[in-house]
């Protein structure tokens, strides 16, 4: 029982590579940060492509719904293999850029953030859309009405009220992001797990897989709790009435 | 100043406006009534193109307002901005914005499509609101507001563009019988200062008392128009008899 236990949580090991372990979630958190902003700010684009009026942008229309159903229909591992696996050797791009080494990240950390800001950007489309579409039609008549563009409405109008309906399912996907940072782990990112896996490799023993997982726990429990109240409190809003716009 | 000749509208296979023909003078009152699904609301929005036209014309000012460069789309936007910058539309549900202060609604479009500043709109805007009895509710949110009081802030916020001809759609459709008075007084001032409006309308007392001509529609089509006292006193369509006391007999 004891040798049971010691396979898990042996302190030892755990406490001669804390720091290791620590420093590579700290990659993890510093995949999150940037690909998280970016694929905040690429799916609200993707929304808002998808959302424009007339026939005149069926197409703009038709491309962006097919990109971020192939998105969400890809594993995410697949995506990161496939740019760490192509464009380093695609030379008609200048070297800087197909092999970056920018801010002194390594090139798989840039890999890692382009690949999960494509998925997850098709992710947080769906989500800012459900709060777009959650805003009553009345609300682009008017201000159309007012002689604003498409673009103003949507700008001072829509986005303001959609996104804040949207706060829990977005801190849901940015869980996820957090979670799938592990996957740069593949393409030799020294991310928390990858480490934990040297680590393993060495002591055949998992306490350095559990010390990396306990660190998302420590992150993500929190977060996960906030979704919660989140929900909760959206709840109670719309029940007294205050969400919707009579 | 407004024709609408031979519109048609169609939302798939249902034609909703089966050729409208109506003429709107400078400074007249008009209100059409009728019964629901009957195609008020359609006429007026398609008066502003929120629902463009398929066949017919609109004359606004002269200008027809459904043939654009690309013709009978209302599409093009030199057609939206002529029109959207002259007429002015309140809907039945208020629509206000509710993530904005009661001045802000009022001040939005005149800052943001006509690229005033903020001192000058929001000085328009406060003897707006001021005119419809709320200079008092400038930093209040709409959802504090009662529902009379936020349909005079969508009118104040209608007025703000200087519009020349002002669409009311069912406005008092949606409050509580108390509150249906203060919004139709501010409609009453409006006219006697000479607005152009059309208002769609369930109040008859309202379309008799300041309406210059009434339009009775049912069906697309305008069956019945003529002065107030003429078609609600002595309609000459029987559609118009049997709505009218249907709707007196309440």
């Amino acid at each position: 029982m004891n040798e049971f236990f010691n396979q898990f949580f042996d302190f030892t090991v755990m406490g001669d590579h804390f720091d290791e372990v620590l420093d590579g979630f700290f990659r993890n958190l510093l995949v999150f940060a940037l690909a998280g902003a970016l694929a905040l700010a690429w799916g609200l684009v993707l929304a808002l492509l998808r959302q424009l009026p007339s026939k005149k942008f069926l197409p703009v229309r038709g491309i962006t719904i097919a990109y971020i159903d192939v998105f969400r229909a890809i594993p995410i591992l697949g995506v990161i293999l496939l740019i760490s696996g192509s464009i380093p050797y695609l030379e008609f791009i200048p070297k800087d850029i197909r092999i970056p080494h920018w801010f002194g990240q390594p090139d798989p950390y840039w890999y890692g953030v382009l690949a999960l800001t494509l998925v997850y950007g098709a992710y947080m489309a769906e989500v800012y859309r459900a709060g777009i579409e959650a805003i009553p039609r009345g609300q682009i008549e008017a201000a159309r009405s007012l002689g604003m563009s498409h673009g103003q409405a949507m700008r001072h109008v829509v986005v303001p009220q959609a996104v804040t309906k949207i706060p829990a399912p977005m801190l849901n996907e940015l869980i996820s992001l957090l979670k799938d940072t592990t996957l740069v782990g593949v393409i030799a990112l020294g991310e928390a797990l990858l480490i934990a896996r040297e680590v393993q490799a060495e002591t055949f023993n998992a306490s350095a897989y559990v010390l990396g997982c306990a660190m998302f726990l420590v992150v993500c429990l929190p977060a996960a709790r906030l979704v919660d109240y989140l929900i909760k409190r959206n709840q109670t809003k719309v029940a007294r009435g205050s969400h919707i716009a009579v | 100043m407004l024709s609408l000749q031979g519109v048609h509208k169609r939302f798939g296979d249902l034609e909703v406006l089966r050729g409208v023909d109506l003429d709107v003078a400078r400074g007249e009152v008009v209100c059409i009534l009728g019964p629901s699904g009957s195609g008020k609301s359609t006429l007026l929005r398609c008066v502003n193109l929120l629902e463009p036209p398929e066949e017919g014309a609109i004359f606004l000012e002269g200008q027809d307002i459904c043939k654009g460069p690309g013709s009978g789309t209302g599409e093009q936007s030199w057609n939206l901005d002529f029109v959207r910058q002259r007429v002015g539309m309140v809907f039945q549900q208020f629509n206000l914005f509710p993530h904005k202060s009661v001045l802000e609604n009022v001040t939005m479009a005149p800052r943001r499509v006509l690229g005033k500043s903020r001192e000058e709109a929001d000085g328009k805007a406060k003897a707006l609101l001021e005119r419809v009895g709320l200079g008092d509710k400038l930093s209040q949110y709409p959802e504090r507001l009662s529902g009379g009081q936020q349909q005079r802030v969508a009118i104040a916020r209608a007025l703000a563009m200087d519009p020349h001809v002002m669409l009311f759609d069912e406005v008092t459709s949606a409050l509580d019988p108390e509150l249906v008075k203060e919004v139709l007084d501010v409609l009453r001032e409006l006219a006697s200062e000479g607005m152009t409006m059309l208002v769609v309308t369930h109040e008859l007392g309202f379309a008799r008392e300041v309406g210059d001509k009434v339009v009775f529609m049912d069906g697309g089509v305008i069956v019945e128009e003529g002065r107030p006292a003429d078609v609600l006193d002595s309609p000459q369509q029987e559609r118009t008899k049997k709505f009218l006391g249907l709707v007196l007999e309440r």
